[in-house]
C-alpha cells in the first residue's frame, strides 16, 4: 500500500467486516444453542495472544518475521477487535462475580492504555518535530546541566561586574529550582506555556532593580530559560512516549496470567456442558 | 596597518607533495624515458612546469610480487605507469573473477536463522570486540606488508592465481587506472603485480596538468577511455541503446568528455551557493549537444526572480538537453550545475539529430524506456516530479543526493522509541552504528548513518582497500581483517558517518599494539549486509518513520513524502 490513508482504509474495512462476522456468528452460535462464551473466550485468548507476540517480535530484531511497522498495523486492528469479541464474551453485560470484573477491568485497563498509547504516538511526534531542537532523551539531563552551567556562569559574572546581589538571589530563590532538574511535566503535557510565560514576567519583573549590565545578562540568561524550557517539553513529551509501555506491557501480562486463571476456573466449574 | 593575528604562509598546490621522497635523480630519470621524454616542457607554464609536476604530484612504489596495486569496484585518484616490471590485469568475465578474500576484502556470508537468533545471546558485551585486529598470513591467500601510505595488500601465491584466473598483462611504459582517477568512478579491473617492478603513480591533478600541456598524452588517454569504457557507457543509456555497432561508433568518436568542479574530495560535498557552482549548460542558451553525466551530480536549476530555483538533479547515466534538441533546437528551459565534481561525456548535437532523433522520426514507434514510459532526458522527467521546493533545496544542499541509501527519518511519525538504534545494536554485536541525530528541514532528519554514496570519497584514500563497495549489493563495507585504522575514510567522509573506535577483545581490554597503542578501526552502517531480511534499521521500525532511501532518484523523495 503506497500511502498511509489506503492502509488505513484497507485495515479499517477489514475490521468493521471482521467486527460483523463476529456479531453475526455470535447471534448465529446463540440460535443454534451453542455455548458462546466459549468460543469467545478461546478466541479472545487467542488475540490477547497474538497482540502479545507483538513485544517478543520488537526483541528479535534480526529474524525475518516481517517488518515490525506490519506487526504494529495487525496489533491495532486485532487490538481493537478484541473489543467487539470481549463485548461478545461478556454478553454486552458488566461482570458480576469479582473475579469477572478484576479481569474486565485488567482488560479494559490494557485496551484503553493501548489506545492511550496509539494516540499519544500520533500527537507527539509532530509536536516535538515544531519545538527547540531534536534532542536524544537520554542526552536530556547533560543538556539541562550545560545551560545551568552557562547560567551560573552568566550570574557569576554578574557579581563581579556589579555590586548588587539582584541576579545572584533572584537565581536561588527562583531560576536555581528551574534548572536543577526537567521541570513542568504536567504542563508540558498539556501543551501549556504558562509555567514558562510566568517565569518570563517574573524576570522581567526584576529589570527594574538591576543595573544595563545585569539587564543585558539577565536579557541572556532568559534566553537560557526559553531553551531550557524546550528541554523540559522534550524530556516531558519523550518520557511519556516511552514510559506508557511501562503501562501497557505489565498490564498485558497481568491480564493473561489472569486469563488462564479465569480458564482453569471456567473448566474446573463448567460441569461438563 | 596591522589587522592584529598571526601572520601564516598561504598555503601553496604542492605544500604537501605526494611523496617526500621524490630526488632530483629520480625526476631525471623520469625525463629520460617516454612518454616524458617527449613531452615538450616549453608547453608547461614556469609555475607549474613538468618537472614539478612529476616531483610533486607522482612517486614511485616499488612492487613485489603478488602487490594488489588497484581492485575492481574501488575508487582511486591516481594513475599507475609501469616503468618496470610486468602487470597482470584481470579479464572478465566475471564468472572467473576473483573472489573477495583474494582481494582482502570482507567475504560477505549471510547469517542463518539460527545465527541470527543467537546473537541475542552471543553478541559480546564489551564494545568493538574484535578477534583478529590485522590481517593475518594464511586462510584468506592475501597478508599486508608495509605500513601507514606504503601498506599493500599481496598475494601470497601468485602462481595459483594466474592459474585459475584469466589475466592479460601489461607491460612497462603503458598507463593503467587513469580513466577511474580522471573520471571519479570505481576502478573497472584488478591489476597486480606479476614479478618485481617499479610504478610510478600520478595524482590524478599532475595526470590532468600533463594532459592539458600535452596533446599527445591527451589523446591518447582519452583514445583509451574510448576503446575501453566508452562505448559500454553509452549503451546503459536508454537514449542509445538501440543503435547498431557501426552507429555506435560514430557516436563514439563523436563523444566529447569534459570535467566541472573541484575534484577534493574535501571540497566536493561542500561547495556553498549555487552561484558558485560551476554551469555546464546554462538556461536559455542553445544545446551544444546531450550531455551524459559520467559521475558526480549536476542541479537542475531554473531563473526564479533574481535567484535560481533548484528543480531537481541528476546523477550517472542521467542525460540532459534531449528534448531541446529534439524540438529542432529551442533554448535551454533548464540550467546544468555541476556539484562538486563533474564528469560528462557531451554528443554533438548534430549527431544526436542524425542518430537518434531522425530514428526516432522514420520509427513508427516511439522509443520507450524499459518500463514502458516513452524516452525523455532526465531534466524533463526530475522536472515533472512535484516535491516541495524547500525540501529539495536542503537535500541538493546538504548534498544527500549521493545517498542511495540514506537513512531518512519522518519526525511526524517517529515516536524516538530507539527501537531502530537497538536493532542495530543487535545486528552489530551490540554496537550500534548509526546516531539517530542529524539535519532537519521541516518534518524530515537524514540521520548520522552511512548512505553508502553513488560516489564515495571515503573510498579514495584507502591504502588496503579495507572501505569497498560490495559487488553484489552496492553497499559500501569496512573489512575488519584488513582495515589499519589511518582514518582516510573518517577523515575523507563530508557527513561524518565513518567513526574510529578503539578495539577491545573478549575480556573488554584494548587491544594495543607494540608501541602501547590502542589499535583503532573505521566502524559505518554496511546496510547489515550479513542479516537476512535487510537493514534491521528498517525493519525494527514500528511507526514506517525510518525508511533507507535512494535519495539519488527524486521519485524515492516524493514517495516518501507523499504516503
Amino acid at each position: 500500500m503506497r500511502t498511509f490513508v489506503a492502509r488505513r482504509m484497507f485495515f479499517g474495512s477489514m475490521l468493521i467486516i471482521v467486527a460483523v462476522l463476529v456479531l453475526v456468528a455470535n447471534a448465529a452460535l446463540r440460535v443454534a444453542m451453542y455455548h458462546v462464551a466459549f468460543v469467545s473466550g478461546w478466541f479472545l485468548l487467542g488475540l490477547c495472544v497474538f497482540l502479545a507476540l507483538y513485544n517478543i517480535r520488537k526483541k528479535l530484531t534480526a529474524l525475518p518475521l516481517g517488518t515490525s511497522a506490519t506487526w504494529l498495523q495487525f496489533h491495532i486492528y486485532v487490538g481493537l477487535l478484541t473489543f467487539v469479541v470481549f463485548v461478545v464474551h461478556i454478553d454486552f453485560r458488566i461482570p458480576n462475580g469479582p473475579f469477572e470484573v478484576i479481569l474486565a477491568l485488567l482488560y479494559l485497563a490494557v485496551f484503553f492504555s493501548g489506545v492511550a498509547g496509539l494516540i499519544l504516538s500520533r500527537i507527539i511526534p509532530p509536536r516535538l518535530a515544531t519545538r527547540g531542537e531534536e534532542v536524544i532523551f537520554e542526552r536530556i539531563p547533560q543538556f539541562i546541566r550545560r545551560t545551568r552551567d552557562d547560567v551560573e556562569g552568566l550570574v557569576l559574572k554578574c557579581i563581579s561586574e556589579s555590586d548588587s546581589s539582584a541576579v545572584p538571589d533572584f537565581y536561588i530563590r527562583r531560576l536555581k529550582p528551574f534548572f536543577d532538574r526537567p521541570r513542568h511535566y504536567w504542563s508540558h503535557l498539556c501543551h501549556s506555556t504558562r509555567p514558562l510565560h510566568s517565569l518570563v514576567v517574573d524576570i522581567e519583573a526584576q529589570h527594574r532593580y538591576l543595573s544595563d549590565v545585569e539587564r543585558s545578562l539577565v536579557d541572556q540568561i532568559t534566553e537560557y530559560v526559553r531553551t531550557k524550557d524546550d528541554l523540559d517539553y522534550h524530556h516531558a513529551m519523550q518520557k511519556t512516549l516511552k514510559y506508557w509501555l511501562f503501562i501497557h506491557i505489565p498490564l498485558t501480562y497481568s491480564l493473561l496470567v489472569a486469563a488462564l486463571f479465569h480458564i482453569l476456573l471456567v473448566y474446573s466449574f463448567a460441569g461438563g456442558s | 596597518m596591522s589587522f592584529g593575528g598571526s601572520e601564516l604562509q598561504r598555503p601553496k598546490r604542492w605544500d604537501k607533495p605526494f611523496s617526500d621522497t621524490m630526488t632530483d635523480e629520480d625526476i631525471a630519470r623520469l625525463m629520460s624515458v617516454p612518454p616524458f621524454s617527449e613531452i615538450d616542457e616549453s608547453q608547461f607554464r614556469a609555475s607549474t612546469s613538468l618537472t614539478d609536476i612529476l616531483k610533486n604530484d607522482t612517486r614511485l612504489v616499488p612492487c613485489e610480487p603478488g602487490d594488489i596495486v588497484i581492485r575492481k569496484g574501488d575508487w582511486g585518484s591516481s594513475a599507475f605507469f609501469i616503468l618496470s616490471g610486468r602487470m597482470r590485469v584481470e579479464i572478465e568475465p566475471p564468472e572467473t573473477s576473483m573472489p573477495a578474500s583474494v582481494l582482502g576484502r570482507r567475504e560477505i556470508k549471510r547469517k542463518n536463522v539460527f545465527e541470527a537468533l543467537a546473537q541475542l545471546w552471543k553478541n559480546h558485551r564489551s564494545p568493538e570486540f574484535r578477534s583478529v585486529a590485522r590481517a593475518e598470513a594464511g586462510g584468506t591467500g592475501v597478508a599486508s606488508r608495509g605500513a601507514g601510505d606504503r601498506t599493500r595488500v599481496y598475494l601470497e601465491d601468485v602462481g595459483t592465481v594466474l592459474d585459475q584466473y584469466r589475466t592479460a598483462t601489461i607491460d612497462s611504459g603503458q598507463f593503467f587506472g587513469e580513466i577511474a582517477a580522471l573520471g571519479r568512478t570505481p576502478r573497472v579491473a584488478t591489476v597486480f603485480s606479476e614479478g618485481e617492478g617499479e610504478l610510478l603513480e600520478i595524482r590524478w591533478q599532475g595526470l590532468r596538468d600533463i594532459m592539458r600541456r600535452d596533446v599527445a598524452l591527451r589523446m591518447y588517454i582519452e583514445q583509451m577511455f574510448r576503446e575501453r569504457a566508452l562505448s559500454s557507457f553509452l549503451r546503459t543509456s536508454s537514449m542509445f541503446s538501440h543503435l547498431s555497432d557501426d552507429q555506435m561508433d560514430e557516436l563514439c568518436a563523436a563523444a566529447e568528455f569534459e570535467t566541472f568542479g573541484q575534484y577534493d574530495s574535501a571540497q566536493t560535498n561542500r561547495t556553498d551557493d549555487i552561484q558558485s557552482e560551476p554551469i555546464v549548460a546554462q538556461e536559455g542558451h542553445y544545446p551544444n549537444g546531450v550531455i551524459l553525466i559520467r559521475s558526480g551530480v549536476a542541479r537542475l536549476s531554473q531563473k526564479f526572480h533574481n535567484g535560481h530555483k533548484t528543480v531537481g538533479y541528476l546523477t550517472p547515466g542521467q542525460t540532459f538537453g534531449y528534448e531541446e534538441i529534439a524540438e529542432g533546437g529551442k533554448p535551454l528551459r533548464l540550467s546544468l550545475r555541476a556539484i562538486g565534481y563533474l564528469a560528462v561525456v557531451i554528443v554533438p548535437a548534430p549527431v544526436v539529430e542524425t542518430l537518434v532523433v531522425q530514428g526516432r522520426k522514420s520509427s513508427s514507434k516511439p522509443l520507450l524506456l524499459d518500463d514502458g514510459r516513452p524516452m525523455q532526458s532526465a531534466d524533463a522527467e526530475t522536472a515533472g516530479l512535484q516535491v516541495d521546493n524547500d525540501l529539495l533545496e536542503f537535500v541538493v544542499e546538504g548534498r544527500f543526493i549521493q545517498g542511495t541509501a540514506s537513512m531518512v527519518i519522518d519526525l511526524d511519525r517517529c515516536t524516538r522509541c530507539d527501537d531502530c538504534v537497538r536493532a542495530c545494536a543487535t545486528a552489530h554485536d551490540n554496537n550500534p552504528r548509526f546516531i539517530r541525530h542529524g539535519p532537519i528541514h521541516e518534518n524530515y532528519m537524514v540521520a548520522n548513518a552511512c548512505m553508502h554514496c553513488e560516489d564515495p570519497v571515503c573510498m579514495i584514500e584507502c591504502p588496503t582497500g579495507a572501505i569497498h563497495r560490495n559487488q553484489l549489493q552496492g553497499n559500501v563495507i569496512i573489512n575488519d581483517q584488513t582495515c589499519i585504522g589511518c582514518s582516510r575514510c573518517a577523515n575523507n567522509c563530508p557527513y561524518d558517518s565513518i567513526r574510529m573506535v578503539e578495539i577491545r577483545d573478549g575480556q573488554g581490554n584494548l587491544q594495543i599494539d607494540s608501541r602501547n597503542q590502542p589499535i583503532v578501526q573505521a566502524t559505518k552502517c554496511d546496510l547489515c549486509v550479513d542479516q537476512i531480511g535487510g537493514p534491521a534499521c528498517q525493519r525494527a521500525c514500528p511507526h514506517d518513520a525510518l525508511q533507507r532511501i535512494d535519495l539519488r532518484s527524486l521519485v524515492s523523495l516524493r514517495e516518501m513524502v507523499n504516503r
